[in-house]
């Protein structure tokens, strides 16, 4: 076996928490369940990896198994790289796609293989319809490095595309070329829509957050704010004004539990303004350029509690809400 | 001071009291006094509560009276309004029914309407979808369980503000006929497995299905490769079929014979009907 390929194996396998580790070899169904289970836990992590890099040894594990076990590895453990989400159009008239998965998989290998010499492509498939594929970049003089690899997540007759790009950022065109060729589509353009957090982009992208249809069975029940107080002599200062809040940001946010994205940005390009007349950034005709980004371990579930707890006034701004319906995290806010 | 006693304090209260007790002699007994008081406040009392259950007597009366005549038909003998009533039920479980067999119903929600698809293939009851849609110009649809694959967006497009009976009559052809193709998928997938050579293939409409199958499991007879393309997203039928070999060898006549058979067959019947039939054959 290759000391490339089996210092890949190492390195993988160090990356996986050792608790997943069985549970990621056996999706692999390389190694099998009888030596899978001789294998000894109790060791150190790199002792771990080396006795798998062993095992595979013995097998003659090649490039093409190795790669699987690195899909496989992001496909269940959360990677902290982060995944931008892509809208294919059609052209008109073409709109009924007969999607077949060989000739998908076939068509991106020719078209990419076609321009760029040197990439190593492999495909998995998921059951939520989606396909994996994994390219590792190489140039016309060195073989592909395994180590700078870009995932693409498609879900096959739907329109969107996840990206997860690595720092070689020069073969993004042909990636996308390759992607409408074999998907017969006609242009591809980036959203304003990324995230650490594939499931949470899918959820807003396919609009599977609000998904509780058993209002439809049983009428919604009037919820009453909580009164841990059972003494009727106490009565809550601002009852009208806490309802009110409650009912506000429910519109708003909705009942159901906020897909996670950990920012959001905005990009301002408006006028300052002020009400004196002095001052060095008054009646400045150009605009005045600015970054705000909020972040937060689960932004959207925080931006809920910010009006029940006092923090802000509700209503929220609307460019504070609006983002998962109009499923954009990035703004750009010019003059009007 | 002596002098002016006769007219000061003292001589006022000596004249009160005097005053008072001529009084008290003059209207005989103070007990006697005070039970009379007693008795009439007792009789008020009564008098009041006498007045009150006649007033909310006399409210109920006008309430009853205020019931439209419509509804009371006293001249009806019993045996009629039995049939009435049953010839209303009759219709009103037949309209349910009528209901039913569309597939569609729909329940008022704050804003708008929330509607279910409940879909069906020849007699067995499938998925259900809901689609929100929020009552304003322009009407938009709030959230909907419809997969992602179904080209909702373009219907809404074509006839959501438009023509909104065409719009849910379209939806629930494309949600009934995928509901119908991924049914028969599944059946053959699950059902008769035996006969196929390899894993059905299939994409997320079900609207290209591919698979080999042998009509002898058991023997070595050419297999034959199926592929069905469904082009026309509200049909359950392919409209086109392709059998062919993928080996070297001749095939012989009969089973170019099987194959023009096969053919027709899957053009016209449910894919596990067919399946279905193969076994009869045997």
């Amino acid at each position: 076996m290759d000391e490339i390929v089996a210092e890949f194996i190492r390195r993988t396998i160090l990356k996986i928490p050792l608790a997943e580790v069985v549970k990621i070899l056996r999706i692999w169904n390389f190694l099998p369940e009888s030596q899978l289970k001789t294998l000894n836990l109790r060791q150190s992590k790199e002792s771990v990896s080396q006795e798998v890099v062993e095992l595979c040894k013995k097998k003659h594990a090649s490039m093409k198994e190795a790669a699987i076990l690195d899909i496989i590895y992001h496909q269940t453990c959360q990677i902290k790289k982060i995944w931008i989400v892509y809208k294919m159009t059609k052209a008109p008239g073409e709109e009924v796609d007969l999607f077949d998965m060989e000739e998908f998989k076939d068509s991106f290998k020719k078209v990419l293989q076609r321009t760029l010499k040197n990439v190593h492509i492999s495909f998995r498939e998921s059951e939520d319809n989606a396909v994996w594929i994994r390219v590792a970049w190489g140039t016309p003089y060195m073989k592909p490095n395994q180590y700078k690899t870009t995932y693409v997540v498609y879900h096959s007759q739907t329109p969107f595309v996840f990206i997860c790009h690595c720092r070689i950022k020069k073969y993004i065109p042909e990636l996308c070329q390759a992607l409408m060729t074999a998907g017969s589509y006609h242009e591809i353009r980036q959203m304003e829509l990324r995230s650490l957090y594939l499931d949470s982009l899918k959820a807003i992208v396919f609009k599977q957050y609000n998904q509780d249809f058993q209002t439809y069975c049983t009428p919604l029940e009037e919820r009453n704010l909580e009164t841990e107080i059972v003494d009727p002599r106490i009565i809550h200062e601002n009852m009208k004004e806490k309802e009110r809040i409650q009912r506000v940001t429910r519109e708003a946010f909705g009942d159901y539990v906020q897909p996670r994205i950990e920012f959001a940005q905005y990009k301002l390009e408006t006028k300052f303004k002020t009400d004196s007349k002095n001052g060095i950034l008054a009646e400045r005709e150009e605009p005045f350029r600015c970054l705000v980004k909020f972040s937060s371990p689960h932004l959207l579930e925080a931006l809920k509690s910010l009006a029940p707890a006092g923090i802000a006034d509700a209503p929220l701004s609307p460019l504070l809400t609006c983002i998962p319906h109009k499923a954009m995290n990035y703004f750009t806010i010019r003059e009007k | 001071m002596a002098a002016s006693q006769k007219h000061g304090v003292l001589y006022q209260l000596e004249r009160l009291e005097a005053h008072d007790q001529r009084s008290a002699r003059q209207q005989g007994g103070h007990q006697g006094q005070q039970g009379e008081e007693t008795k009439l406040e007792a009789k008020i009392l009564k008098l009041r509560k006498l007045r009150d259950e006649l007033r909310t007597k006399v409210k109920l009366h006008e309430a009853r009276a205020r019931i439209p005549i419509a509804n009371l038909e006293p001249y009806e003998s019993l045996k009629n309004s039995e049939e009435n009533l049953e010839m209303k039920l009759e219709k009103a479980k037949a309209f349910f029914q009528a209901f039913h067999l569309t597939g569609l119903s729909g329940k008022v929600t704050t804003k708008g309407v929330c509607i279910c698809f409940n879909t069906a293939f020849e007699g067995n009851i499938l998925d259900s979808y809901y689609v929100d849609v929020i009552i304003k110009k322009p009407l938009t649809i709030h959230r909907h369980s419809v997969p992602v694959f179904i080209p909702l967006e373009q219907i809404a497009a074509k006839y959501l503000e438009t023509n909104f009976q065409h719009f849910m009559y379209s939806l629930s052809e494309h949600l009934n006929a995928y509901s119908g193709r991924k049914y028969q998928a599944d059946q053959l997938q699950c059902g008769f497995s035996a006969f196929l050579a390899r894993p059905l293939q299939r994409n997320p409409l079900c609207t290209l299905l591919s698979f080999t199958y042998t009509m002898d499991p058991s023997e070595e007879s050419f297999p034959f490769c199926a592929r069905l393309v469904y082009e026309d997203l509200t049909t359950t039928l392919p409209t086109s079929v392709t059998i062919t070999y993928q080996g070297t060898a001749a095939t012989p006549a009969s089973w170019e014979d099987q194959r023009a058979v096969h053919e027709t067959l899957f053009y016209k019947n449910a894919l596990h009907k067919v399946f279905e039939s193969f076994l009869k054959v045997k």
